[in-house]
């Protein structure tokens, strides 16, 4: 650091000029984020007067039961506590070690110096939704308890949980009947024991009276709050140079004074010194309080931001919580600055402070290099420690010492997203920053896994904290170095210590498993050999070598170096990861790989969609196939104009589909694949739409002939589209290569457009006619410009986000198991999919298919369609580095306000949401409908999406439920993938048998044989193909099948009962069709053109339903009160049954 | 079950018994909603025809022959023309056929009666150029219309009678019973698999279509620009000469020259303005002020924004 002085220099003011600049921006306006934020610091202020109801009282009782215990002369440790346990049943929570038993220490009592409250009570930080609600109460311990050197060996704690249990037995005594005591780790610190009264519930009257006024306030159950009293020691009564973070203070050797070298202990000396401290930082709070008004909001925040992040000030919960935020503010106040000025201005708000304490968290690691506030007069030795550093100089505390390594490094990231979240403009801020539970293992992570604590491990160093936390300390420090960058984090926890009652022996942690979490970098997550150092380098190889053990082997690359290297042999990036910590987590944790329990969790959807290292390879040789089949038609020369572009337009060209494609063989018929032809502008179009229509025909007609002349092994099919119009698309060019590959070609006009633009615009057409072109319009924009566009996109992101590919399949997938995917173009959900990817905040990207699906699914759960337009933005590369000086933008960027507006009017317009329900704004499509509505209707419709939303909620909650469970084998596959068929009023269940033989016809069969006669058509077939070169096996491939058939029998269902019945169907394998009766469409009054097959409804019912709405045709004379009809269920599933005819195996209606 | 009541409005109920399938073995009925003809255009055929509500999808004409041949007895039964197809025949081909400056054209010139015997020729020449169906039996909007046609207007009146009588005594016609053959009584894989083969058709029988087409609409073409030349030059009855374009239109290179020059022509005004702007005093004054009414304006959109976010349950309660 020291030797470039000047890259310093240049940082420095660079960093602080940026959050001035920021900061003078937010004066200025006013955004909508600080307009938000006073609205949740308005939500969440806590009403103390209703929740700490009698709180003052309980205080000085309590005080009051304090001073009256009776002070007594030293006792020898065992007797003391003997005593107490005689009197009152009583016991003194020693910490661990407890004190041997025939220790000489004494112990005494004597009434406490001061009694103070201090903590969030205090200063009203508290927030609504916090979990824990206590009062903190300190005790100081009277000096004349104390000696000196009570600082080594634990002597102080243990007077101090003698002090405890005193309390404690006062208590218990004076208030034990209205209020329950139990012994509790104060931050789940093993050394502090303290006294925690739980309010009971009240004396009836009192209780009855609050009941009244609660009623009216209807505000949450009457409140039953806590007070922690804390035993600590008089401020600066330890000497504070003797307990620097390098001191080892717990000495085995029996005898004190030899200067042998002992182990430092930082975690007890910290613990020390902040137990002397509490009444010294009260000070500082309210210092900062006076001097910047908006310091107690920001510490809301603050509380706030943490608490999403499930981070607090217990140990098990990272070591950073609500007071440590505070603090640390309120330190940057007054200093941390360049040259000790303070870092922030106490004339900034409450959101300005917050985003600059962020900004701060976000530079700073912790962990690297201790972070010092203020002008330290100790060596830096003094303050290091191997954990992280946040050194406060004036009161000598290392105030995160707490935080592990890797809650440290877990802030550090999450501070980083939040900044760069912060100065992403167009994002949700408020959101993502305030209100999503960011702590869902599930969501946030890419891997989880457990791991159960060996036996045989054994603590070394003595830290209080117990096996538990060195382990984890440990294991995080192996992975860390093991996965290196190919991981962004990786986070180890426990869980938290439970309180006990006071007659027991101190708690154990519940359980001695630790989670696992990481997030992987997905560049380099996938990378199967390791370079280590060169084997010159003899140092840095032998190191190396220790670490990696035997796995680790000399190699020659091809450059001439010799370095030591690694070799993974799984393929999947995910399984190479857990390759790496299976093998070295047992290296290095002493045991043999059997005993080492580690679960994973996450790998339990890879079985749904086949992720095999094969897929990528299928979809390129799609891809080759396609570019085959493109040179082809390029290389044709006499096509009467010249063609300036071939666009893929299908899920399969753009690694989307949920298998992979496969070509087809002489067995089953060629699937083809979606293209669209561009040609040179030109004049020749015939000038009306028809025709140009019928020339598509001809030019289509005169590519398959010329290309079934140049190349031997191409079979060409033109092909009609299932039109109503003349002037819609009306045919394709199957081609079909001997290989299998098959594309399905379409014409582009530019003529088309111009004309259909002007027939929408012609106000002279009557509105039916402009309608229809508007449709037609908007489809052609869809297959010539959006689609390609989308397909490009698509594959673009692929390549850049390995993990986009599989969640786009798993969450295909997910629809296909729900039957919601024939409401669903491909391409919306590919968006959906997208979307998670191009704006992931809170979180970093996704790496994995799992994650990535999952928060899919909160994303659909969450997504309020009806008010809110989803908005792809793909202009900026700012989501990719959230590095800031990245922030080059290549298009303008999609304006969200300009999409909520285009919403708001549609909403205004078309209320019932016929014509448009979602909004999907992209680059390319700024209007937002392309992707959402098909041949003029929405897709999905509303009764469709709010389906969809309602599966993605139920989804979310047992993700929430289970936690990371949802990860293991068959639980994610049974809770999210399996549909409840109950739903459905009507399935429909095809057969399989007689599906596969509809999906096989060949060319030249008589229309009329039955499936049975196959046999002896193919054989026509072939006789009479005009090519006799044909092999027979070519002969004999079945005619290409764009549409499955049972997705042709239910486009055909779905278009004859458009009204009343609505079809859910998944993938093509699906044989179930799902059928819901329309709520909205049953009994209606009889007229000409009903949607629908209706019968007379049931002489009772008929009373006065029917003359509300009498617009009978040609003014009946028979004017009947009853001319009400209702859905005939029956006669119309009868009808689907003839209909579908063999392909339908049986038809089960709900109720029957 | 007799239905209770055998009319609704002015039609007469049909129930038809349906038999049960394999698939849904539950025998159910179907009614069909009949009564004479009326259209709001009358045609010769009105007197002798019955309108139908509720066709079955999978109707067919065989399937109404052999109903209608259950009421009255053979012989009775014409024609049907369903719903679809006849929106199908008004959307006559040869009106989609006119070149767009000949359909222009036409609204000018009072044009002259079509005679009998080019009608015919062109409806021939519209069935070549037409296109194969793709499928083989269209299934019909569930509910739909169609249109009988009997031999006489006295079979129309036993018709309603027979309808009558069967809805009281219920004895229900079969559907698809009689002259429906067996394969036809359901559609099935069959169905499916013709729609599959049907939608790949014969590439010479598609040539020719496209072919025929071609041939009536480049003679459309040509009359078209001949009667274009003539109403130049020939004054119509009031005296006036009818301003036609000259010929062609313009190709889309020109097009895209005239689309250049207008980017060019709004650059220059740009440019224009932006130098006449800020060269008064009032007007960076009054520039300022928008600026501040804009900010105003932001912030109240905002808040509005905000306060449309507090009406929503639940947005400013960080979740847990």
């Amino acid at each position: 650091m020291a030797a470039n002085p000047a890259k310093r220099r240049k940082l420095g003011p660079a960093g602080e000029a940026s959050m001035d600049q920021a900061i003078s921006v937010a004066v200025r306006q006013p955004t909508t984020f600080v307009l938000e934020t006073d609205e949740l610091l308005k939500e969440s202020r806590l009403d103390y007067e209703k929740t700490f109801e009698g709180v003052d009282d309980l205080l000085r009782r309590i005080k009051a039961a304090i001073e009256s215990i009776e002070p007594h002369e030293p006792l020898p440790i065992a007797d003391a506590a003997k005593r107490l346990k005689k009197a009152h049943k009583i016991r003194v929570p020693f910490p661990e070690p407890a004190p041997p038993k025939d220790s000489n220490y004494k112990l005494a009592y004597a009434k406490p110096d001061a009694f103070n409250v201090v903590g969030s009570y205090v200063s009203k930080t508290m927030v609504r939704t916090q979990d824990d609600r206590a009062v903190d109460m300190i005790v100081v311990l009277p000096r004349a308890v104390l000696q000196e050197k009570d600082y080594l060996n634990m002597r102080y704690f243990y007077k101090r949980a003698y002090y405890a249990a005193h309390i404690a037995a006062a208590l218990h005594r004076e208030i034990g009947a209205t209020a329950s005591l139990e012994y509790e780790y104060l931050h789940d610190n093993p050394l502090l024991p303290v006294v925690a009264v739980t309010t009971k519930r009240m004396s009836t009257k009192k209780s009855k009276k609050i009941n009244e006024e609660d009623t009216n306030a209807n505000a949450q159950p009457q409140a039953e709050f806590r007070v922690r009293v804390i035993p600590c020691a008089p401020d600066g009564y330890f000497p504070k140079q003797k307990i620097t973070a390098a001191a080892g203070l717990i000495r085995s050797g029996g005898d004190e004074d030899k200067k042998t070298l002992h182990p430092p202990t930082p975690f007890y000396n910290s613990t020390l010194k902040a137990d002397g401290s509490f009444v010294l930082y009260l000070r500082v709070l309210k210092q900062a309080e006076k001097t910047c008004a908006s310091f107690g909001d920001a510490c809301i925040l603050g509380r706030i931001w943490l608490q999403q992040r499930g981070f607090g000030g217990a140990v098990s919960r990272g070591g950073f919580g609500h007071f440590e935020w505070s603090v640390l503010m309120a330190l940057l106040l007054q200093t941390g600055g360049r040259k000790d000025t303070a870092a922030l201005s106490p004339s900034l708000n409450s959101t300005q402070l917050f985003k600059a304490t962020v900004q701060y968290l976000a530079a700073m690691d912790f962990c690297k290099k201790p972070f010092v506030l203020g002008q330290a007069k100790e060596a830096l030795d003094a303050i290091r420690e191997p954990g992280p550093v946040i050194y406060d100089a004036v009161r000598q505390l290392n105030l995160a010492y707490k935080m592990s390594a890797s809650s440290a490094d877990m802030l550090h990231q999450h501070a980083k997203w939040t900044h760069a979240l912060l100065n992403d403009k167009l994002a949700d801020q408020f959101t993502s920053t305030f209100i999503t539970k960011v702590d869902q293992p599930s969501l946030m992570y890419d891997l989880n896994a457990s791991l159960e604590l060996p036996d045989s491990h054994t603590d070394v160093s003595p830290d209080p904290r117990g096996k538990l936390a060195s382990f984890c300390t440990k294991v995080h420090s192996v992975l860390k170095r093991a996965l290196g960058n190919r991981a962004q984090l990786v986070s180890v926890g426990t869980v938290a210590l439970p309180r006990w009652t006071l007659s027991q022996h101190p708690a154990k942690p519940a359980e001695s498993r630790i989670s696992i979490h990481i997030i992987f970098d997905p560049a380099n997550m996938s990378r199967q050999v390791d370079h280590g150092p060169p084997a010159e380098d003899k140092k840095d190889a032998e190191k190396f070598r220790r670490f990696w053990g035997e796995k680790s082997e000399l190699r020659r690359f091809k450059d001439g170096s010799i370095l030591e290297t690694l070799i993974w042999t799984s393929t999947v990036p995910a399984e190479i990861c857990e390759e790496i910590m299976l093998y070295i987590l047992p290296l290095h944790l002493k045991t043999t790989a059997n005993s080492v329990s580690l679960t994973f969790y996450g790998r339990g959807f890879s079985s749904l969609v086949p992720a095999s290292p094969a897929d990528p390879a299928a979809f390129a040789a799609a891809r080759a196939a396609f570019e085959t089949f493109e040179q082809d038609v390029r290389g044709l020369e006499d096509i009467p104009l010249h063609v300036r572009q071939i666009a893929p337009i299908c899920a399969e060209l753009r690694n989307a589909t949920v298998n992979p494609p496969t070509f087809g063989t002489s067995k089953t018929a060629p699937k083809p694949m979606d293209v669209v032809i561009f040609f040179e502008a030109s004049g020749k179009w015939p000038e009306n739409i028809a025709a140009i229509q019928r020339a598509k025909i001809a030019f289509l007609l005169k590519i398959g002939s010329l290309l079934e002349e140049a190349k031997r092994d191409v079979t060409t099919h033109l092909g009609l589209e299932d039109t109503r119009s003349e002037l819609e698309n009306l045919a394709f060019l199957d081609v079909v290569y001997e290989s299998g590959a098959a594309f399905r070609l379409r014409v582009h006009s530019d003529l088309e457009e111009v004309l259909l633009d002007r027939r929408t615009k012609d106000k002279t057409l009557d509105q039916h006619t402009r309608t229809e072109s508007a449709t037609l319009l908007s489809e052609f924009r869809r297959l010539y410009t959006h689609l390609p566009l989308h397909t490009t996109m698509i594959r673009t992101y692929a390549t850049r986000f390995p993990a986009l590919s599989p969640t786009i399949r798993l969450l295909k997938r997910w629809f296909d198991a729900h039957k919601l995917t024939v409401h669903f173009p491909p391409d919306l959900l590919e968006l959906f999919a997208l979307h998670v990817f191009l704006s992931p905040h809170p979180w970093p990207q996704p790496s994995s298919a799992t994650t990535g699906f999952l928060r899919v699914l909160f994303f659909l759960s969450r997504w309020d369609w009806r008010s809110e337009p989803l908005t792809i933005d793909t202009s900026s590369q700012s989501n990719l580095t959230p590095d800031p000086d990245n922030n080059t933008s290549l298009s303008p960027p999609l304006d969200p306000a300009a999409a909520s507006t285009r919403l708001q009017a549609w909403r205004n317009l078309d209320p019932a949401m016929n014509r448009v329900v979602l909004l999907a704004a992209t680059q390319s499509d700024p209007a937002g409908t392309a992707h959402t509505t098909l041949n003029g209707h929405p897709a999905p419709g509303k009764v469709v999406a709010a389906r969809m939303t309602a599966l993605a909620r139920s989804a979310c909650r047992v993700v929430r439920e289970k936690g990371i469970e949802i990860g293991a084998p068959d639980a994610g596959r049974q809770l999210l993938f399996v549909p409840s068929l109950n739903d459905f009023d009507v399935r429909i269940v095809l057969d399989r048998k007689v599906l596969k033989t509809a999906a096989r016809v060949w060319e030249g069969e008589d229309a009329g044989s039955s499936s049975a006669a196959r046999g002896d058509d193919v054989g026509v077939g072939l006789a009479t193909r005009k090519f006799k070169n044909l092999d027979a096996r070519t002969g004999s491939m079945p005619l290409p099948v764009g549409t499955h058939p049972a997705s042709l029998l239910v486009e055909q269902l779905s278009r004859a009962y458009a009204g009343p019945l609505v079809f859910f169907r998944g993938a093509e394998d699906d044989t179930v069709v799902g059928g819901v009766w329309n709520p909205l469409v049953q009994r209606r009054s009889f007229r000409v053109n009903l949607l629908g097959n209706y019968k007379p409804a049931a002489a009772g019912g008929g009373g006065g339903d029917g003359d509300g709405d009498e617009d009978m045709e040609d003014g009946s004379e028979g004017e009947e009160e009853d001319d009400v009809v209702e859905v005939d269920r029956e006669a119309i599933v009868a009808e689907i049954a003839r209909i579908g005819g063999d392909l339908i195996e049986r038809i089960e209606v709900k109720g029957q | 079950m007799p239905s209770t009541r055998s009319t609704i409005g002015d039609f007469s109920i049909l129930p038809i018994s349906i038999p049960p399938l394999p698939s849904f073995p539950k025998p159910t009925t179907h009614h069909l909603y009949l009564r004479r003809n009326a259209p709001k255009i009358p045609t010769p055929d009105d007197s002798r025809s019955l309108f139908i509500i509720n066709a079955p999808a999978d109707s067919t004409r065989l399937h109404f022959r052999a109903l209608f041949t259950a009421l009255l007895g053979a012989g009775r039964f014409e024609s049907v023309t369903f719903e679809d197809e006849r929106k199908a025949a008004s959307q006559a081909l040869a009106d989609l056929l006119i070149p767009a400056q000949a359909a222009r054209l036409a609204s000018h010139s009072k044009k002259r009666k079509r005679e009998e015997d080019e009608d015919a020729q062109h409806a021939r020449e519209e069935e070549t150029a037409r296109l194969p169906e793709p499928w083989s039996r269209p299934l019909r909007r569930s509910g739909g219309t169609a249109v009988v046609v009997l031999a006489d207007e006295k079979s129309v009146e036993k018709a309603l009678k027979a309808v009558a009588k069967a809805a009281k005594t219920g004895k229900y016609p079969v559907w698809g019973a009689g002259g429906v053959p067996e394969q036809d009584r359901t559609l099935g894989s069959s169905w499916i698999r013709s729609h599959v083969r049907l939608t790949y058709p014969d590439k010479a029988a598609a040539e020719a279509a496209v072919d025929a087409f071609f041939t009536v609409y480049n003679r459309r073409e040509r009359e078209a620009a001949e009667l274009a030349k003539r109403l130049r030059s020939e004054p119509d009855e009031d005296g006036f000469v009818t301003v036609t374009r000259g010929g062609g239109r313009t190709a889309p290179a020109k097009r895209e020259e005239a689309e250049e020059a207008r980017r060019k022509m709004v650059e220059k005004a740009e440019k224009k303005r932006e130098e006449l702007s800020n060269f008064y005093r009032f007007q960076l004054r009054e520039r300022k002020k928008e600026e501040q009414a804009e900010l105003v304006k932001k912030f109240e959109e905002d808040r509005r924004r905000v306060e449309a976010m507090r009406e929503k349950r639940g947005k400013f309660r960080p979740e847990s």
